[in-house]
Parts: C-alpha cells; sequence; structure tokens
C-alpha cells in the first residue's frame, strides 16, 4: 500500500491511496519518539504487508534550532580550518551593537588541519603523508567527536586527498561525511558548511531512520521507508541515513509540492502558493511550463547556510500569533513577535497582547463555533476589551483590527513580490494557492492588492504536505563543479557520461529505474552568480542561447556578444511516482444554500457588512457563492470579500475570481 | 495638512511599500551587476528620495552610504536642470561623492505635468577601478587628480538614451572598462526598477496622498531619534582619538568631537572643532562621510527596523571645520577616507557617547578595513586584473557581552570573497584565513579576536595596502585593555627575508612571495576581577 505520512509539530498526517482513493487520518504527534504516531497511523489504516511509507519528518530541522546535533570534528586544509566559524565576515544586525555572538556548530577545539593543497587547475601541490594522516586519526579519537565532516579546498576538483582523509579515519568507528560526495561546488564556506549539517545530524537521523525502518519491516513483513527531501524528491531511507543534509527541512517541500499537484489538477499550472501559520508564512512560485517550484543552493538553515538544492521557499516572520503593537513614533507595528501557543492571542484565554488572530476575530473573520471544529474556545469578550485598551489614537477596537490586518497583510504582499516581480515575474500571470490555518484568510485581500485575477484553495488543506510526499517522485541530484569556458559545451559529453555512470549505478542498487535530467550551471566570465539551463547532447548550443534569454528574463538585460562560463554540470535522475488523478465529480450548479448556516456581520473597508456563512464539508461541486460571504473548515476559514466569487470545483477545491469591491 | 492626519496604519504600509522599493532596487543591481566586489560582496546602496532631495527610504546596504547618499542627490539637483528621462552619474567627493571608486547614479522622477522631479531615486556602487595611479585606485596618493577620473554631476541617460560619448569617455580611464560599462549599466537598470515602483505608488496613492504621507515618515523617523535623545543625560562630552598617520609622514591625525546633548530639546550638537587640518595622505574626508558617520550613531541608538530617513538628521547639528581632516578641501586626496577615517569618526563619537549612556556603549572595534588591492596581469590569460577587498576585524566587547570575532563592524557589511573564487579568478593562492587568537582585548567581556590572511602571489604584482590601528589601537571601555594592533609583512621567495609593510603603502612583490595580513581586535569591556586568567 502507498502511504505518506508526515509529521509536524501537532499533527502526525497519514495520506494513503486505497483502491484508487485518497484518504486522510490525522493523528497527534508524539514528539518524544515521533516513530510512534507513524507506526500507530499504519496499525490504524491496515496497511498490511509490504508496506511503502513515504515520510516527512521535522527531526533534523528540530536538531538543528535546537542545536541537539553530534558533536562534529571538522577537517580542513591546514590554515583554514577557521572558515567554518568565520562564513562570509558580516553581521546579521547592521545596526545592532548588542547581537548575540553567533555560535559555531564545531567548537573550536573540534577543528582540525591536514596539511596538503589542490590547485584551481586541480593539480595536487601537495599531498598529506600517511604518518600525518595517522596523526589527524589519532587527534580525532582524543577529541570524542561522535561525527567527522572534511572539507578540503578544491576537492570537488580533485578528491584523491579527501578520500585518504577519509580512509584514514574510517578506523573511528564514527560518520564521516566528506565535501565532494555531498556538495562537489566551488565555494569552500558553503561547502564546508553542508558537510558539516551532514555529519552534525547524521548519527540522529540515521538512528531515527534505520529504526523505524526496521520496525516498518517487522510489523508489516517487509516493505521500505522512503523520505522527502527539501528538493521535493524522495529518496530510500537507506541514503537519506547517510546525506540527512538533504532532508532538513522535507516538511514545507513535501506542501509545495502538494498545493502544486492540487492546483495542476485544476488546471492551473503557474501559482503563487502563500502557506500562513501561526508564527510565520511561506511564500512560493511554481511555473509548471519551467519545471515547476525553482531550486535554490542558497538556503540558510537555523542560521546556517546549506547549499544542496532545496525548493525556493521564503519565510516571513508574520503569523496569526503576531504582536501588534504602537513603536515610539506612534506607528502601528505588527511582528516579528510572535505570542506563539503559549500564551496565545488574547482570544484564546491567557495572552494579553494583540495578534493578528485577535484582529480577525473582532471582525468576524472567525467564527468561533467551528474554529477547529469547536474544541478551542474563543473568548470574544476579552479579545474586545483588550483591544479596545491598546487601540492606542485609532477611534474604535475595530479599526485598530482593521489596521492590523492591513499591516500584516503589506508584509504578506511584500514577501511575495520578493518571489515574484523582484525575480521578474508578474504576478498577474499566477493564481494564488492558499493554505495553512491563516492563507485563505487573507487571500483575497492579497490578492486583490497584487491584481492577481484568481485564488484557489484546495480540498484537503490540512494533509497537503503528506498528499505531496505522497505523490513526489524519486530524486537524486548529483553535481559536479568544473569551470569550463563557454566553448567546452559541446563536450560535456564525456564528464555527463562519468557522472551518470556512478548515478546509474546507484539507482540501480536502490531497485530503481529512472530517466537522467542534464543541465548546466553557466554566467558571464567574471560574474559571481549562476544560472542553471538545460543541457542535451543533441543540442548542446541551446543551453547558452537560453542561459541569454533567462539572462534577459531574470535580470533585463543579456549579452550575448560576452564571454560564458560553465561553472558546475548538474544531473537528476528522476524515477517518476505512478501517476495519479483523483475523481473528479461533475459539478451541478448550485448555490450552496445547503451549506449555509449563518448570517453575521464581517467588516469590510470601514464597517461590518452581512455576510453568509457556509461550512465547507457541506457544499458540492458546482455550488457557487458571492461575497461578502465566509467558508469556515476544520483547520481554517475563507474569507470571501464582496466582488469575490467562489465556485467548487469538481475536486472540491474552492476557485476564487476576485473582482473589484463593490 | 500636517502629520498628525497621517495615521498609524497608513504610516506603517507606506514605509513598508517605499522600503520595498529601495530593497527591490538593490535585488535588481546584485543581480544585474559585473563585478564581484558588486555582486559577492554586496558593496553598495539604493534609496528614494522625495521632491526636496530628501531620502525617504535606504536598503539596509552600507552604513558608509547613509548620509553620504543624501548629499550626492543634493548635488546633482543644485547643478543640474534635469529632463524627463534623463540620469545623472557622479563621483567627484567635493561634489557630492566619498571617494571615486564610489560612482553614484541619480534618476528623477517626473509625474505628469510637473516642472521639476517629484521624487528621485539613486544608486551607488563601489567600483573596482576608476584609473589613477594605482590598480584599484586606492592607493596612497598625493592629491585627488591621481586617484582616478573625477565625474561631477553630469548626465549619462538624456530623454532615455546612454549618451555614449560621456559613457566613452569615462571607460576610456578606467582599468577594467568591460566591466565598469557592466556595472554601470546596472546601477541604471536599478534606477528604472526604483522609477517603476514609484509610479506605481503614485497610481495608487496618487501625488498629493504621496506627499503628506512621505512628510508623516520624515516625522516619524524624527520623533523616534527625539524620544531617545529625550531620555540621555544632559551635557557636553569630548572625546579623541587619533589616525595613526597620513601614509606620507609618521605624525598622528587627530580627530575630536565635543558632543553636546539636550534632552529637553531633544536635540544633539557635535562639533568637530579641534580636529586636524587635512593631511598630504589619502584619509581626508569629505563632510558627507562625517555626516555619515553620525547617522550611523543616531540610528544604531534606534530600534534595528526603524527606517533610515532625512528625520533622524533632523535633531543634529553638526559642525565641521572647513579644510580639516573632517571636512577636507580639494585637492586633497581622499580615497581611504570612506573606508578608514568613517570609522574613526564613529569610533570617536562612541568614545563621547560613552561618557553620557556608558552601558549602552561598546568598545572600540577594529577600527580599520584592512583594504589589500592587488593588480597585475594573470599569466594563465594574459589579462590585466584588480583585485580589490576588506578584511575584518575584532568587534570591541559590548557591556555584559563579548564581541564577536572577524566580523566586519561599523561602517561596512561586505562580504569576504570565497579562497576558491578568488583562486579561479586571479593568480593567488591563499595559505592561511583564521582567527588571530588573542588580539581581542582582556577585560571583563573580551574583545572579539582580528583575522589572519596568507596570500601567495603566483605573478609579480603591485600590492597596495590602506590600513589602520597599527599605533593607536582600538581602546577598551571601563577598564576593559585595547585590541591587539593590526600587522602585515611580506615574505620574499626569493631571499626569505621577511619585511613588515607599513599601514599604508604600494609594493612590487614578485611570484612567489607571501603576504600575512593580521587584522587588530576589538577592546575589552570591563576591568578583569583580580587574580582572572585575561578573560581568555
Amino acid at each position: 500500500m502507498r502511504t505518506a505520512i508526515d509529521t509536524g509539530g501537532t499533527f502526525t498526517d497519514c495520506v494513503y491511496l486505497e483502491q484508487g482513493q485518497l484518504r486522510v487520518l490525522k493523528l497527534f504527534s508524539t514528539p518524544s519518539d515521533p516513530s510512534s504516531a507513524v507506526l500507530a497511523a499504519l496499525a490504524r489504516i491496515r496497511a498490511g504487508s509490504a508496506v511503502d511509507v513515504r515520510h516527512g519528518t521535522t527531526i533534523g530541522t528540530n536538531a538543528m534550532l535546537e542545536r541537539r546535533g553530534a558533536r562534529v570534528a571538522f577537517v580542513a586544509t591546514a590554515g583554514c580550518e577557521d572558515t567554518i566559524a568565520i562564513g562570509r565576515q558580516t553581521r546579521s544586525q547592521l545596526y545592532d551593537w548588542f547581537a548575540p555572538i553567533p555560535e559555531c556548530i564545531v567548537p573550536r577545539e573540534l577543528r582540525f588541519g591536514v596539511t596538503e593543497r589542490v590547485s584551481a587547475e586541480a593539480e595536487i601541490l601537495r599531498r598529506p603523508t600517511e604518518a600525518e594522516l595517522q596523526e589527524l586519526a589519532e587527534a580525532l579519537r582524543a577529541s570524542n567527536a561522535q561525527a567527522a565532516a572534511v572539507s578540503l579546498l578544491f576537492s570537488f576538483a580533485n578528491p584523491e586527498t579527501e578520500k585518504r582523509v577519509e580512509i584514514a579515519l574510517r578506523p573511528l568507528g564514527i560518520p564521516v561525511s566528506v565535501s565532494h560526495r555531498i556538495l562537489p561546488e566551488f565555494r569552500e564556506y558553503e561547502r564546508a558548511s553542508t558537510t558539516v549539517v551532514n555529519a552534525y545530524l547524521s548519527p540522529l537521523m540515521r538512528r531515527y531512520l534505520l529504526d523505524l525502518e526496521e520496525r516498518v519491516i517487522a510489523e508489516h513483513h517487509g516493505g521500505g521507508v522512503d523520505v522527502m527531501q527539501s528538493s521535493g524528491g524522495i529518496v530510500s531511507a537507506r541514503v537519506a541515513a547517510d546525506e540527512p543534509v538533504r532532508t532538513v527541512l522535507s516538511g514545507p517541500a513535501g506542501g509545495v509540492v502538494g498545493a502544486s499537484r492540487v492546483a495542476s489538477w485544476a488546471g492551473f499550472d503557474r501559482i503563487i502558493g502563500f502557506d500562513m501559520g501561526g508564527t510565520s508564512t511561506d511564500v512560493f512560485l511554481a511555473d509548471a511550463k519551467l519545471g515547476g517550484v525553482r531550486r535554490t543552493r542558497e538556503s540558510v538553515v537555523a542560521d546556517v547556510p546549506v547549499s544542496v538544492p532545496m525548493l525556493e521557499i521564503h519565510t516571513v516572520g508574520a503569523g496569526g500569533g503576531s504582536i501588534a503593537r504602537f513603536d515610539q513614533g506612534g506607528m502601528l507595528r505588527v511582528g516579528p513577535e510572535s505570542a506563539g501557543a503559549d500564551p496565545g492571542p488574547i482570544c484564546f484565554g491567557r495572552g494579553t497582547m494583540a495578534t493578528v488572530t485577535d484582529a480577525n476575530l473582532l471582525l468576524g473573520r472567525l467564527d468561533a463555533g467551528s474554529f477547529l471544529g469547536g474544541s478551542v474556545p474563543l473568548h470574544p469578550d476579552r479579545a474586545e476589551q483588550a483591544m479596545r485598551e491598546q487601540k492606542g489614537v485609532l477611534p474604535t477596537a475595530e479599526e485598530f483590527s482593521a489596521g492590523i490586518l492591513r499591516v500584516v497583510e503589506t508584509e504578506m504582499v511584500k514577501a511575495i513580490r520578493v518571489i515574484s516581480v523582484e525575480q521578474g515575474y508578474d504576478p498577474r500571470d499566477f493564481t494564488l494557492v492558499a493554505f495553512g490555518g491563516g492563507g485563505p484568510l487573507h487571500a483575497c485581500a492579497l490578492a486583490r492588492a497584487l491584481r492577481i485575477p484568481t485564488v484557489l484553495v484546495p480540498a484537503m488543506p490540512g494533509a497537503l504536505s503528506a498528499l505531496g510526499i505522497l505523490l513526489a517522485d524519486v530524486v537524486r541530484d548529483h553535481a559536479r563543479t568544473v569551470m569550463l569556458p563557454g566553448d567546452s559545451i559541446i563536450d560535456l559529453e564525456r564528464r555527463f557520461a562519468e557522472l551518470e555512470q556512478s548515478a546509474r549505478s546507484e539507482f540501480v542498487t536502490e531497485g530503481l529505474v529512472g530517466e537522467a535530467e542534464y543541465s548546466v550551471d553557466l554566467r558571464y566570465a567574471g560574474q559571481g552568480y549562476e544560472l542553471n539551463v538545460a543541457w542535451s547532447a543533441l543540442a548542446p548550443m541551446n543551453s547558452i542561447a537560453g542561459f541569454h534569454s533567462l539572462h534577459q528574463q531574470r535580470y533585463g538585460f543579456s549579452e550575448p556578444q560576452k564571454r560564458v562560463q560553465i561553472v558546475s554540470l548538474r544531473l537528476r535522475m528522476i524515477a517518476a511516482a505512478e501517476p495519479y488523478v483523483p475523481d473528479r465529480s461533475d459539478p451541478v450548479a448550485g448555490d450552496g444554500s445547503a451549506a449555509r448556516y449563518a448570517e453575521r456581520p464581517i467588516y469590510f473597508d470601514g464597517r461590518f457588512v452581512a455576510s453568509r456563512f457556509y461550512h465547507r464539508d457541506q457544499l458540492t461541486p458546482g455550488d457557487a457563492i458571492e461575497g461578502p460571504a465566509m467558508i469556515t473548515e476544520y483547520t481554517s476559514a475563507t474569507v470571501l470579500p464582496s466582488g469575490c466569487r467562489a465556485v467548487v470545483d469538481g475536486f472540491g477545491n474552492l476557485v476564487i475570481t476576485i473582482g473589484d469591491a463593490a | 495638512m500636517t502629520a498628525q492626519s497621517v495615521d498609524p496604519v497608513e504610516l506603517a504600509i507606506y514605509r513598508s511599500a517605499v522600503h520595498s522599493v529601495a530593497e527591490e532596487m538593490g535585488a535588481a543591481l546584485r543581480r544585474t551587476a559585473l563585478s564581484p566586489n558588486i555582486k559577492e560582496r554586496r558593496d553598495y546602496s539604493c534609496a528614494v528620495f522625495d521632491s526636496e532631495a530628501r531620502v525617504i527610504a535606504m536598503g539596509d546596504h552600507m552604513p558608509v552610504h547613509l548620509g553620504s547618499m543624501p548629499m550626492s542627490v543634493e548635488a546633482a539637483v543644485a547643478a543640474m536642470q534635469f529632463a524627463p528621462g534623463d540620469v545623472v552619474v557622479l563621483n567627484d567627493p567635493y561634489a557630492g561623492g566619498t571617494h571615486l571608486p564610489d560612482i553614484t547614479m541619480v534618476l528623477p522622477i517626473f509625474l505628469s505635468v510637473a516642472a521639476k522631479p517629484s521624487f528621485y531615486v539613486s544608486t551607488r556602487a563601489h567600483h573596482a577601478d576608476v584609473g589613477g595611479m594605482f590598480p584599484g585606485s586606492m592607493g596612497p596618493a598625493r592629491e585627488i587628480f591621481q586617484e582616478g577620473i573625477r565625474i561631477p554631476p553630469v548626465r549619462i541617460v538624456r530623454g532615455g538614451t546612454m549618451d555614449r560619448e560621456m559613457l566613452d569617455l569615462i571607460l576610456l580611464n578606467v582599468r577594467t572598462p568591460q566591466e565598469r560599462e557592466g556595472d554601470l549599466a546596472a546601477q541604471i537598470g536599478a534606477c528604472r526598477v526604483g522609477e517603476r515602483r514609484i509610479l506605481e505608488l503614485v497610481e495608487k496613492y496618487g501625488e498629493e496622498r504621496l506627499g503628506m504621507l512621505t512628510d508623516g515618515l520624515l516625522e516619524y523617523s524624527e520623533r523616534l531619534v527625539r524620544a531617545e535623545l529625550r531620555q540621555m543625560p544632559a551635557g557636553e562630552f569630548a572625546a579623541e582619538d587619533f589616525l595613526d598617520d597620513d601614509g606620507v609622514d609618521d605624525k598622528p591625525i587627530r580627530i575630536a568631537v565635543r558632543m553636546k546633548l539636550d534632552p529637553r530639546a531633544a536635540s544633539i550638537v557635535v562639533d568637530f572643532t579641534g580636529s586636524s587640518a587635512q593631511v598630504r595622505g589619502s584619509v581626508n574626508a569629505v563632510r558627507a562621510i562625517t555626516l555619515s558617520a553620525c547617522f550611523y550613531i543616531l540610528r544604531c541608538l534606534l530600534g534595528h527596523d526603524a527606517p533610515a530617513t532625512a528625520g533622524i538628521l533632523r535633531p543634529l547639528t553638526l559642525v565641521t571645520p572647513p579644510g580639516s581632516v573632517v571636512d577636507a578641501r580639494p585637492p586633497a586626496p581622499v580615497a581611504g577616507a570612506n573606508v578608514e577615517t568613517s570609522q574613526r569618526i564613529v569610533d570617536v563619537l562612541m568614545r563621547a557617547l560613552a561618557q553620557a549612556v556608558p552601558d549602552r556603549v561598546p568598545s572600540a572595534s577594529a577600527g580599520t578595513m584592512s583594504n589589500l588591492t592587488i593588480g597585475g596581469i594573470d599569466p594563465r590569460s594574459g589579462q590585466p586584473f584588480t583585485y580589490y577587498e576588506t578584511a575584518a576585524g575584532g568587534m570591541g566587547a559590548r557591556p555584559r557581552l563579548d564581541g564577536i570575532s572577524g566580523v566586519q563592524t561599523h561602517m561596512t557589511n561586505s562580504l569576504n570573497t570565497p579562497i576558491e573564487a578568488l583562486e579561479y579568478a586571479y593568480p593567488f593562492r591563499v595559505r592561511r584565513y583564521a582567527y588571530r587568537s588573542s588580539s581581542g582585548g582582556a577585560g571583563r567581556f573580551r574583545g572579539g579576536d582580528g583575522l589572519i590572511r596568507e596570500i601567495e602571489l603566483l605573478a609579480p604584482a603591485q600590492v597596495t595596502l590602506l590600513a589602520e590601528r597599527r599605533k593607536f589601537q582600538p581602546w577598551g571601555l571601563q577598564g576593559g585593555e585595547a585590541g591587539a594592533p593590526g600587522r602585515a609583512t611580506l615574505t620574499r621567495a626569493i631571499t626569505g627575508e621577511v619585511t613588515e609593510l607599513p599601514g599604508k603603502c604600494s609594493v612590487h612583490v614578485d611570484a612567489g612571495d607571501v603576504l600575512r595580513i593580521e587584522t587588530p581586535g576589538g577592546g575589552g569591556w570591563g576591568a578583569l576581577a583580580e587574580g582572572a586568567d585575561g578573560g581568555r
């Protein structure tokens, strides 16, 4: 049985296919041992034997955030031991004299040097002697390191010495991560940092994943566990145990893939995703014609650069729990401080500071009865009184609330501009896909501000991440920095063949059959950043042409007469997931009156307007609802301002057309 | 209409919108520029100005540009009769610039029928070479004419069309014209991004409302800074500090300040009377730099996300003696002041401020950007190259906190160039890049350590150094010890001889020679307890 289980902070979501039908199960997470909720879910759904479990986990992310990884030793080219701590020598806050001291995950006593050197031209200038390597191994042994990361200068160009170091460290019996395998690309700090994160997470993740797989196999007589990577592709638990750095953001990646799939079933290929939670909001942009969500290799996880491919997700520190206050100059500020889960918003009963959630409640945008199925009692009177006390110079608590929403929505608009306008995309060409607890509440307002014509609120918003994991392809990314002149684009075949040979043999070991996708990172000679374009042996020059036009699109100019440099080769091995398209019901035109349960005032543009309230789970395909209205569901609610019209499509999604305000 | 009619919500939304214009300009510039100095090290700034050339938004880029970019725009406005579609370029420190490598572009934005611009957008970037007697244009010159091409405010784009003749004139005077052309084009492109975004705001708000919001934003900044000043103790606080020398003779250069705080008027007077007269070497600061240092200090007193607008400077009265090292007059050379004297001016201001509010001010940080320029011919390609980079040092210890080691402080925050990027691009081999242990000043809280960087040259080259804090170490406060002074040595390949290099020099080196730079540590804070181990 094909099953996906995504472990979140509160819920463990399980999505599975039973006789071609998609089903969802939600259990409470078990933070002390996340695998027990996973196994419980499998038992509940009667997964039976030979179950194929795909898993999204936050263990890696949490270990990074809480700095609970292994005691990791770092081995560098002698003279460069400190580079892992120096980083790029910048400070994170320009104008804060009291910024905390950043703590490197490799403390000084665990940084080791090896006397060696490779040149930029891949020539070995100095080899360490066997005695020196033995000495290094002894020093590491004495340091009580639990894992080691080896990253030597230009090792991607010539890995010989790194391999020798790896062999010398093998007798220590600790996991050793080497940079030419984890990230064979230039820029030593980012490569070293990625390798160190891998080593840091390695003992923990290895234990967790291999143990989980063993238990699944034992309880279900075979089968196996696969893991979601931050890049949006699946790998086996064994590979993930060796390269945990690739799975460090597996949860958000599932959400992105899930949202993109649901949108594409509904006929929307160009989307901007908007996932608003309690303390933060994720946004991303996906264009199916350009291969879906862009991947980036410039991510930072818990203040540490991680340069393996990750889906490009932009996060801002604003969500439902963000606190509103007036600053010394009298300006209304919302966030980044958050009331979090404890004490939470005022209306949850314990908080005392006005939050976005309180503002939504005061303006009639939260239905106390249906909020989390009524399981969390809300305290509107408490919120109203506190908001009146905190409204500052604003005339009413309602105007204060409306102000809070406008400010937080401005931050969201800004976040979406960063991933669209700043990258050369016009948001008007996209559909806004809203999910998370707060996404559907604010989506129509954002769409109006950005002139996005359509909003999609997916069916199953609470299980999008697990759904994405279930439907993702198996993917392995390989890369190598080559630094060649652009003319060499026509004879990369041999280099790609080498890369592909090892990639294929690894796939075969895993029992997979797949396709290879080739691409190259190009730049104009002298530039500091690269663009990734497809490459094919049949028409290699197309890569160069593609580079110029992508440069034009992204940066507004191109210089076809200028020299191009080939920085890195990239190879993706893809084993496509079994295709799945959900059943589509034929829409029957209706007005949703069967799902209507109330008429209450909602505050829009300066006044309360009588609005109809609907239960989402009672709507059927073809139902059309005109704003002003609110459509409530278990984990969220969709606010429909006047001028907007929502239609339930054949998959149960809400497709909202954004019109002008009446 | 007064700013009181701008409500707290509108203000927040406008602030965010106009700030994102500056940020989007910065993103465009970073993405389109050619040179590593702009792309990788991010040595640039972008800003938006109102019709009276008052800055209303600046991206969080380079602090040293805070006060000096507005002066560029003022100079361009004073010199020019703008027409729609124009872009003005300038770098003359004596007409709105700071030092010649910083080239500024100003684009006026005209609304429908207006006779004069309603807004200006501006970009500034540090160019790796603008000609002159030393590759990299940062060398020890004696007059500004030796430092590179000097561009007064002139049009580089007229009516939307690039003035090719003006561009050719500039490009003929620099060592790496292709790279310059790419970077200049990127700056113009970023200005156009800013223009588009401002026009969108005009469409959204209407011109009149926009004017009110702009006034409201400036008054908001003023209120923020005055609220801080009201909490300061009343009094006059004097301090001095010194630059080691000007690279010509050995004489220390005095920078003196009297800072008068008046909490009742919520005002501050900063008077540099008593500072040394301008000198022959290149460390003379034009007034724009001194103003930037004051802007930076005021900005640091506010919350970290306060907008950097002209309103911040309203409570400030700045007095700089003309012809002094903090307000130089032509033809004094100025290349080093942007990077070195600017840091020292900040140090002096902090030293004065520490007397007023001791628990809010850190000890001196490295106080030098340890500028290194190397030029020559790359034997691998036969092409000339120019490399420029600054090196971080130790941050001064803070009340309650140690300083950070090996980090850019105060007026700069540029990134380092990765060793592997460096060795691909230049005939160098980096032999060492490490913390300089024990260089931070001891104290109850310890100053951050400086850095060591060793570079082996693989081809003959001209090496130019511009560094400070060799004689006058980064000071500690409240009994904390000073940070270690900076140092540089050159090891000759043929003789094995090791020579100490002075802070400011330009020397010819041969293939195989090794240059070693050690940057200063930060000062300590607070006396060590009796019998403590030195704070290490």
